[in-house]
């Protein structure tokens, strides 16, 4: 059985600071006799009506060199197909959307969620981290990480140092991360809050819509600072505690997202002075900079055969978001070769300050305004389960996850004819995972 | 606005959870000897990063918060 091939002395400081992806204990690595470690999984995630799907193959190889050093590289290629809520709320009228391009257009029957349905895409991510113990209490990582796709560059680097007392009962970790993103959407950045044109010819033909008056491209920065503590409490219990803060920078905007703009009474449509285009839309429009800090808990505790795991996070940001997640996870040893690990996740978020599920025609514009669902007020849950199996040539895993969101209006929004409407749906999704993890 | 009344509750709440995890760790401090620690030493008693990775990516899309158990991610214009 692969757990009791460790030696006990091996992976002592790996118990006490691999939890959570910190840095792997270099006298761990030591007796470990293979050299490589390859992770893989194949993920299916798929939203319910329509939405969003994605295809991703990650794959994880870590090279250990010597007892203190060791290198890790992640590939990740998502394929991302399906229709993404543009923002608009339903009608009892056809809605007609320009495409961002410019062009492709398309139409919404009446009654139903606004989705843009020209949503396609495929990521590309690496990332590379180098770790090396300095000394017997003191580890250090530092790594880059970068991702692409059509729209978007994000290139990164981060670093963390960790360090152990109290013979290794308590280790302590700092780590800072700083990363800039390159957006470049279709069709340009729209100006904030201005009204969605009619469909226009893309004169130059190179879609990036200079020629509409919009930038082509823009950038944001985003450094975090992190810093903790993870602790043995007793034989059976661990306890880690880490606090965040984050500083984003730059254009937080999602340039594909709008707002629908509607009659204060009677909730119809508001007509559009655009040409080509019968109503009223105005592109979202987020403040340039966002604070976030997150303080996140989590308690392991071993039973003789199975183990448990709880984690807790607080977030508050300076949107107003606050949010809090609760996870538990129980693994069942079954017997030497398989386990079986349900899971339960909670979520639950304030909404930002200024989510506006519609404006109003005649109303003062406000500074700022998005209606994407993911700064509503929303609840959360996720309930699954995985299934492990080891044999001799490693250990395979299948894992499935049902994940369902319940978004809510912002108050006041639910006027004359859209009080009959489901103005934020729930999101429901199934995440399907296929692993395989060998050693040699 | 009912955010503005939300922010000190929770501010409070991030103090006091901050103290009690304190605590607790600093409770824990006795110390287990480095024999007794064939429970921690558990594969599965590990965290499973690659598991985390793809959960985080996931949540990162679909909700407003992310990091907590390590930074923040990001890296796409998620839809």
């Amino acid at each position: 059985m692969q757990l009791k091939k460790k030696p006990i002395g091996a992976t002592l400081a790996a118990a006490t600071c691999s939890l959570l992806g910190s840095l792997p204990a270099a006298p761990a690595a030591a007796q470990e006799a293979k050299d490589w470690s390859i992770d893989t999984s194949l993920l299916y995630y798929g939203e319910d009506n329509g939405r969003v799907e994605d295809v991703s193959l990650m794959a994880t190889i870590r090279r250990i060199f010597d007892e203190d050093r060791s290198l890790n590289a992640t590939l990740t290629v998502d394929s991302l197909t399906g229709a993404t809520p543009n923002g608009a709320v339903p009608a009892n009228v056809p809605q007609t959307f320009t495409g961002p391009s410019g062009g492709g257009g398309y139409t919404v029957e009446p009654g139903e969620q606004p989705l843009d349905t020209t949503f396609l895409d495929t990521r590309t991510a690496l990332s590379l981290s180098w770790q090396q113990a300095a000394g017997n209490a003191t580890r250090w990582s530092v790594g880059f990480s970068g991702s692409d796709e059509y729209d978007y560059l994000h290139l990164g680097v981060d670093a963390r140092l960790e360090r152990d007392f109290n013979m290794r009962n308590t280790t302590a970790f700092v780590g800072l991360a700083y990363g800039q993103d390159d957006i470049k959407p279709v069709g340009g950045t729209p100006i904030g809050l201005s009204p969605m044109a009619g469909e226009v010819e893309d004169e130059d033909g190179d879609d990036d819509g200079d020629d509409r008056g919009r930038e082509s491209e823009d950038s944001k920065d985003v450094a975090d600072v992190l810093i903790g503590v993870t602790q043995v409490l007793s034989r059976r219990s661990l306890l880690e505690v880490a606090y965040s803060y984050g500083q984003s920078d730059g254009y937080l905007t999602d340039p594909y997202k709008i707002l629908s703009v509607v009659d204060p009474v009677t909730g119809v449509p508001a007509a559009s002075t655009e040409e080509g285009i019968p109503y009223l839309y105005l592109y979202e429009k987020r403040p340039d900079s966002r604070t976030k800090q997150s303080l996140f808990a989590e308690w392991r505790y071993a039973l003789d055969r199975d183990s448990f795991a709880l984690n807790f996070r607080f977030m508050d940001d300076d949107w107003g978001v606050q949010s809090q997640t609760a996870e538990a996870r129980y693994r069942w040893n079954i017997n030497d070769r398989s386990y079986l690990e349900p899971h339960l996740r909670w979520y639950t978020q304030s909404a930002a300050d200024f989510y506006r599920t519609v404006l109003f025609a005649g109303d003062a514009l406000p500074e700022f305004a998005s209606a994407d669902y993911r700064l509503a007020d929303l609840d959360a849950y996720t309930i699954g389960a995985k299934y492990g199996l080891h044999t001799d040539h490693g250990e395979f895993s299948v894992r499935l996850e049902y994940y369902q969101q319940s978004p809510t209006e912002s108050p006041g929004s639910a006027v004359g004819d859209l009080a009959n409407l489901d103005l934020t749906p729930d999101m429901k999704a199934v995440i399907v995972q296929f692993g395989y993890q060998f050693d040699f | 606005m009912s955010t503005d009344i939300k922010k000190p509750r929770l501010r409070r709440g991030l103090v006091a959870a901050t103290l009690v995890a304190a605590a607790l760790a600093t409770a824990g401090c006795a110390g287990v000897e480095p024999w007794e620690r064939d429970l921690h030493a558990r594969a599965d008693m590990q965290a499973d990063a690659h598991d985390a990775a793809i959960d985080d990516h996931i949540y990162f899309s679909k909700e407003a918060s992310s990091g907590g158990r390590g930074f923040a991610g990001g890296g796409c214009g998620c839809n």
